[in-house]
């Protein structure tokens, strides 16, 4: 059974790709088992923060299945305390034999390729992911996913066009490289604010730069102006950590997130009333008039943003940071372009996503064959995701969002 | 509906017959609305009788194949009708004043099949919200999966697309009435009126009726291509909907067609009345 789920028992390097699609309850089950039997013999239990942390949880455990626990006490991994065990149990209510884990273990791995493209990568970020074009006729939103796109760190990026889609675009491609190589080469004194305010910077100049040489694009916004100087992107950007939500934002796109319930906003809209941008507007010798709704100089409707470079220095591309320690409560974050935001509050948004994410379907016999990803009534979590993502959306479009959707659901919860 | 003459029927007397073109295309299209109506009836006890435990795509799926034709019949009724007098159906008499302001290239916009979907689905979604948030299926729009998003989002950008490459045929070939040879020609025979000299009369009228006929053409192509993409895209969001889908589907198109035009119909029937029956009690008429 233990082979089956991770590869050869012992191995120091996990195998890096298959999961079994039974993972998430029975590994719940499992990490249930093996807290209990860390906590009896008085040892920590490590807290499966990242990906890599958790499997080798998982190879423990499925050792300590094997061998006595006592043979590998403190492993390296077990620097973190967990959650309380009794959480579990009463969330559990019971806990699985080891017979009844292995039944539900399957070696095969399903994903859902779908515009909610569900991934479980080996670093077990789990996310569904959904942008449609929704009611507009341009298609302007571009969003980034990337797990581990540095070490343990995940990324997750939502960017809003306006003028063309180009900058948008350009941030998908670059802006992760661009954190990957500012987060590498800061190395031990790594500050998050300062290495996210460069990478935004960076990223405007590359947008900046590109649209100077870019004649040769085809780009629909070349009828209107030769530059493309009236191009750009919002951008709100989540670095997660194993143990903090890192979310840099530029513009009206936002990140929320669902901690027990309550919906936490982790940026704040640019929007060019907001007291504080009106007065840095203002001081800057720049001015916001009223021309459907307050816009910088009467032309863009948010304060900052990559690319605009004919609103600097009034619309700049500096990025408010937020840092927050993850908890145990944490459910999950919510990234999405205002196509959401305007129709769906952080609440009604949070909630959706939660109770996604808490559902356990019923199978159902209208489901056609080869959509189910949960066939073995194990895998929910990822499925949940893409569906609390697809859900979120719709809501945005039945509820006349007149814009283009785009929503990223990450589930935070740990020791699932 | 097998008393009154179908519209099958209609186009093949109407290809035969020397009817005035309008007029017949004209009792086509009530014949053919009539016909939807009672599609529409079908559709609507077919999604009344649909029982989301049983597999009944077997009923539906014959049902919903007819209703297709239905409107395969209309476009190959009025591509027919189009190439006779491609001029006239920009202007479709059969159509209230109300429809008409709808209009993209004598027809419905293509993207307006998808725009249909995402209204009758949002309002289906919204009634069973709870009932999707807990995982459970509607069994209509409402619980529409990922990848029929995705595919619908697919579609929706390869239609806008081509949507816009024929609008952009159609602004060229509104803005050639303003080319040369229209200008030249114009020119010609206004000089010909002014000097009253009509000795170029004949050649005049044969460069006048070349001119428009290549213009003509070109109306008519773009009509069979916007009419092309209006099935096409029709036919691609049934493709995407599971059976019961699509059932309701159609039904939300059947009933906005058919309200929308009633109710263009009741309007001019209103303002008729309100510029004959004089408010003062004098008779304009």
């Amino acid at each position: 059974m233990a082979g089956m789920c991770c590869g050869v028992v012992g191995e120091t390097e996990t195998p890096s790709t298959v999961e079994p699609s039974g993972g998430r309850q029975a590994r719940r089950r499992r990490v249930d088992i093996h807290q209990l039997k860390f906590l009896a013999s008085d040892v920590v239990a490590p807290l499966p923060g990242s990906g890599r942390k958790r499997r080798k949880v998982e190879s423990l455990e499925m050792i300590g299945n094997n061998v006595d626990a006592k043979a590998l006490t403190t492993p390296l991994e077990c620097e973190k305390v967990v959650q309380p065990c009794h959480m579990k149990l009463k969330e559990e209510g019971h806990l699985g034999s080891s017979s009844e884990t292995e039944t539900v273990l399957n070696p095969c791995k399903l994903l859902s390729e779908t515009v909610g493209e569900t991934v479980r990568d080996e670093e077990s970020s789990r996310f569904g992911i959904t942008t449609v074009c929704g009611r507009r006729r341009d298609m302007e939103d571009a969003v980034a996913v990337k797990p581990s796109f540095s070490s343990d760190l995940h990324f997750y990026g939502v960017y809003d066009g306006h003028g063309c889609s180009h900058v948008a675009m350009k941030c998908k491609d670059r802006m992760h490289e661009i954190v990957k190589e500012e987060v590498e080469n800061s190395g031990e004194s790594l500050e998050w604010k300062e290495t996210m305010a460069k990478s935004f910077s960076q990223m405007d100049k590359e947008v900046t730069e590109w649209s100077e040489g870019a004649s040769s694009s085809n780009c629909r916004c070349e009828l209107q102006t030769p530059q493309c100087d009236a191009v750009g992107s919002t951008a709100v950007v989540a670095v997660v950590t194993p143990n903090e939500i890192v979310v840099s934002n530029c513009g009206d796109s936002r990140a929320v997130l669902c901690r027990n319930g309550v919906a936490i906003p982790l940026s704040s809209d640019h929007k060019p009333d907001r007291p504080d941008e009106l007065t840095r507007i203002e001081e800057a010798g720049g001015r916001v008039i009223y021309w459907d709704g307050a816009r910088v100089l009467g032309v863009l409707a948010m304060s900052r943003a990559i690319g605009d470079n004919y609103l600097k220095p009034y619309v700049i591309p500096e990025p408010e940071v937020t840092v927050t320690e993850r908890t145990a409560e944490d459910e999950c974050l919510i990234l999405a372009s205002d196509g959401l935001w305007d129709v769906v509050s952080n609440e009604v948004a949070c909630s959706v996503a939660r109770m996604c994410l808490n559902s356990q379907k019923p199978p159902s016999p209208l489901r056609s064959p080869g959509n189910e990803v949960n066939v073995a009534g194990g895998e929910y979590s990822d499925k949940a995701c893409s569906d609390a993502s697809i859900l979120l959306t719709k809501l945005a479009l039945a509820r006349r969002s007149s814009d283009n959707v785009s929503v990223v659901v990450v589930d935070l919860r740990k020791n699932l | 509906m097998s008393v009154t003459p179908n519209s099958t029927a209609f186009m093949a007397q109407a290809m035969h017959a020397d009817n005035p073109h309008r007029e017949t295309f004209h009792r086509f299209f009530e014949c053919w609305i009539s016909e939807q109506n009672t599609y529409l009836e079908e559709l609507v006890s077919a999604a009344d009788n649909h029982n989301r435990d049983e597999n009944d795509d077997a009923v539906l799926c014959p049902l919903i194949e007819r209703v297709v034709r239905h409107y395969e019949q209309y476009y190959q009724a009025k591509s027919n009708w189009e190439k006779r007098d491609a001029i006239s159906m920009f202007s479709p008499a059969w159509r209230s004043k109300l429809e008409d302001a709808f209009l993209w290239i004598g027809g419905w916009r293509p993207t307006l099949a998808i725009h249909l979907l995402y209204s009758k689905s949002g309002i289906q979604m919204e009634a069973k919200i709870g009932d999707l948030i807990r995982g459970l299926t509607t069994g209509d729009l409402g619980d529409l999966e990922p990848n029929q998003i995705n595919r619908i989002d697919e579609l929706q950008k390869k239609t806008i697309y081509e949507e816009r490459m024929l609008s952009e045929k159609f602004a060229k070939q509104q803005e050639s009435v303003a080319d040369r040879s229209m200008v030249e020609l114009s020119n010609a025979v206004s000089e010909m009126i002014r000097n009253e000299d009509g000795s170029d009369e004949g050649e005049n009228e044969e460069k006048v009726e070349s001119t428009l006929d290549s213009k003509k053409d070109g109306f008519e192509e773009l009509l069979h291509m916007a009419d092309d993409l209006r099935l096409e895209t029709l036919k691609a969001v049934i493709e995407i909907l599971r059976p019961i889908q699509a059932v309701h589907y159609l039904i939300a198109a059947a009933e906005l067609h058919l309200r929308l035009h009633d109710w263009g119909k009741e309007r001019e029937a209103h303002v008729a009345e309100n510029v004959t029956g004089a408010p003062s009690g004098l008779d304009v008429s």
